[in-house]
């Protein structure tokens, strides 16, 4: 039972692949995920709430990290690609009567269409170019949110129905809760293992020397594709789940905002890593909760300062992004990856 | 050990901070102050803070003191959620002061499962049908009740014997088009030639295109939506273009700045009020001169100070009858009937059955600078109309 073994000892290709190279991350990982699902019997509805954000935000950003972190596709239309998610899956509920649980694929499905169409110009269209065409697919969704009534109710928004099995409906944090943590461990799960596959490091090849890529016969065009898909099925399912935990959705969720935001949840969290995106989604959602948090407090024992303390919360916001792209570039998974080595070596320093 | 006693000594002293005291009573106010309404949302939650500062002066509560927990929400929806969840769970907020339409209605379905007392800014109709939105309220009529108000003010006025046209200039968004269907169906109902549709955002700061194409139809009247810096965007920019379409502005669009950012522009145009203005001659006014140190404030402060005056009489209805939880407030609320506001606004009444506050709306018009009081329009309190 050791954390890491002191040397390379694998004679199989099975052993040298595995994502829990020894019991005792076997065993942690269990345990965390245990108390991941036991979590509601321990945390208030408050907390739980908090943890459903995170969720969302996990499925999310482990999608664009697929697109950006590791494809190099920069792409600033998640924040619309979520609502098609969102508005996809209500419509298919609420017109079509499909339960959420295929409702919600189907949703990712046509948000992964719709990802493909906007991601096509990563053909001919790299790093800034890009990134201007992808923030075109979020005004031009963004102005169809608006105007397709039918489906999205205009301004105005639509009623998102609960998911329900039988008679029992999520329609509460709690049940949400359950809902949410098992997709974003599905998802998890998925993207580890699609960067172990071939597909996965074909993306990491066309990110880190396209023409080498090309040469080496991989369909930079396909490959580019399919990461929009794959990317923006993963968004779609967050924007469902989204929907199904608010009940409520109008196009002012959907906002170029939300897409920085998700942007960067990656580059705090770390480009190019599963567990990067899982930080940074978890930094991103926490922080405004605790600087809500500290301002209300403030503002409740300073009220003639009540108003400036709470106009402070997006300046602070700001200020610690900056500071923690100076002082941690690399993002959060990097230097976590620091203090695993530390620990791997102690009390040697390499 | 040491570090240990001192960590649950911290431990315990969070706890305890956490705690609410049994003779409180907890508010949660969801304010825009740095958003896209905070120009009129910071009067309204400072009317909030001042009344809630002055019932507790006076004892609170049938004794209990009011704890008003303020978040900014910045107008946006997910903080909104986030903030309306604090409330309800880590804070237990007995009620809540509302902000937004998009945000309002985003939290029925929630505020009606967690039986919550939602006292909004909001004023759109829908949320005036119980059988809909059980536990929303608000203090001044409806966005449609006024718009309609205006329009029939606007008619018994119209002297020519043709249609008067009219156009609508509103923000695409939940709010701005909330009255719009109950305007388009009463305007053509009473005689008006509807001649135009624009949008002009809430964020706005030229609004040249839509009032060039107003000008091709050249309306009489021009309804428009919006908040008081979007609407002066729209009014100085119709006066340059040689626009001589009077508008007749919705309640947060027109208050004591607007002659200040429209520049004299908006001499003559008609705006839509639910409270008095300050220092005017009635008897609500006196403790409002009183806590603002003859400080003049806008009718918006009126308005929010006015919205936490009607909660505490729901509060104290309901403490009185034993039952300070969300269904004895929204049933307390319901047993409203002209409740005075000490003539701050109109008689506030609340039935099971509708939530409409008033059917009256105040017209005033800009004349000089200053709005002035033209007349009290009061509609018949028709069922069809309840929430649309």
């Amino acid at each position: 039972m050791s954390v890491h073994h002191c040397g390379d000892f694998k004679q199989t290709y099975a052993d040298d692949m595995k994502v829990m190279q020894t019991r005792f991350i076997q065993v942690c990982i269990g345990l965390f995920v245990i108390l991941l699902y036991v979590f509601p019997y321990l945390g208030s509805n408050y907390h739980v709430s908090v943890m459903n954000k995170i969720g969302i935000a996990v499925i999310g950003a482990v999608g664009i990290n697929i697109v950006t972190g590791f494809t190099g596709q920069i792409s600033l239309g998640q924040g619309a690609f979520l609502g098609v998610g969102a508005f996809a899956c209500s419509y298919f509920m609420r017109e079509w009567n499909i339960p959420f649980w295929f409702a919600m694929p189907m949703a990712g499905l046509t948000t992964a269409a719709i990802g493909m169409v906007f991601g096509s110009p990563s053909l001919r269209l790299k790093g800034l170019y890009l990134a201007i065409a992808t923030l075109a697919a979020q005004f031009i969704l963004e102005y169809l949110f608006l105007h397709v009534d039918k489906v999205t109710g205009g301004s105005n928004g639509v009623m998102f129905p609960s998911p329900e099995i039988g008679s029992f409906a999520f329609d509460d944090d709690r049940s949400m809760y359950y809902l949410i943590l098992t997709v974003a461990i599905i998802g998890v799960l998925f993207a580890v293992n699609l960067f172990r596959s071939k597909d996965g490091r074909a993306f990491v090849a066309v990110r880190d020397h396209y023409l080498s890529a090309e040469i080496m016969g991989i369909h930079l065009f396909r490959y580019r594709l399919l990461s929009f898909a794959i990317s923006s099925f993963y968004v779609g399912v967050a924007g469902s789940l989204w929907g199904a935990y608010t009940q409520y959705i109008t196009p002012e969720h959907f906002t170029i905002h939300e897409s920085i935001h998700y942007l960067a949840m990656i580059i705090i969290g770390g480009l190019g890593s599963v567990l990067g995106a899982i930080f940074g989604a978890i930094f991103m959602t926490l922080l405004p909760f605790v600087l809500t948090g500290v301002t209300a407090n403030l503002a409740d024992y300073f009220p003639q300062a009540g108003y400036f303390i709470q106009s402070l919360r997006e300046g602070i916001f700001g200020l610690i992004v900056i500071l923690f792209l100076i002082f941690e570039p690399d993002g959060i998974a990097h230097r976590w990856r620091l203090i695993k080595a530390y620990w791997k070596l102690y009390p040697f320093s390499y | 050990m040491k570090h240990i006693r001192t960590l649950l000594g911290l431990v315990a002293a969070v706890a305890l901070a956490g705690t609410s005291f049994a003779q409180e009573i907890v508010i949660g106010n969801l304010a825009d102050i740095t958003g896209g309404t905070g120009s009129v949302g910071k009067p309204y939650a400072d009317g909030i803070r001042a009344y809630t500062d002055y019932i507790n002066a006076q004892g609170g509560i049938n004794g209990k003191q009011i704890k008003l927990l303020q978040i900014d929400y910045a107008y946006k929806i997910p903080e909104a959620l986030n903030a309306y969840k604090k409330f309800k769970d880590s804070d237990k907020a007995v009620a809540i002061q509302g902000w937004g339409t998009g945000d309002t209605e985003a939290l029925v379905a929630q505020v009606n499962r967690d039986e919550m007392p939602y006292y909004s800014a909001s004023y759109s109709a829908h949320l005036t049908d119980p059988s809909k939105s059980k536990y929303n309220f608000f203090i001044a009529a409806d966005y449609s009740t006024q718009a309609r108000a205006g329009l029939t003010y606007l008619k018994n006025n119209w002297k020519e014997s043709r249609k008067p046209k009219l156009a609508l200039v509103y923000p695409d968004h939940p709010y701005g088009k909330a009255p719009i269907p109950a305007i388009k169906k009463f305007a053509e109902e009473i005689g008006f030639e509807l001649v135009g549709e624009e949008n002009v955002a809430l964020n706005a700061i030229e609004a040249t295109t839509q009032m060039l194409n107003l000008k091709k139809n050249e309306p009489d009247f021009a309804w428009l939506g919006g908040t008081t810096p979007s609407c002066a965007v729209a009014i100085k920019d119709a006066r340059k273009l040689g626009l001589k379409t009077v508008f007749l502005v919705n309640i947060w669009g027109n208050d004591e700045d607007l002659p200040r950012l429209a520049g004299g522009a908006e001499e003559g145009t008609f705006g839509l009020q639910g409270a008095v203005t300050y220092g005017a001659d009635v008897p609500g006014m006196k403790p409002i001169l009183e806590v603002t140190k003859n400080q003049p404030q806008m009718t918006h402060f009126i308005r929010g100070w006015t919205s936490m005056l009607v909660m505490c009489e729901a509060l104290k209805r309901a403490d009185a009858a034993g039952k300070l939880n969300g269904r004895g407030i929204k049933e307390a609320s319901e047993t409203l009937r002209d409740f005075d506001t000490g003539g701050l606004t109109a008689p506030i009444t609340f039935t099971p059955e509708d939530h409409r506050p008033t059917m009256s709306a105040v017209i005033v018009k800009y004349v000089g600078g200053k709005p002035v009081t033209q007349e009290t329009v009061v509609l018949e309190r028709k069922a069809e109309w309840l929430g649309l």
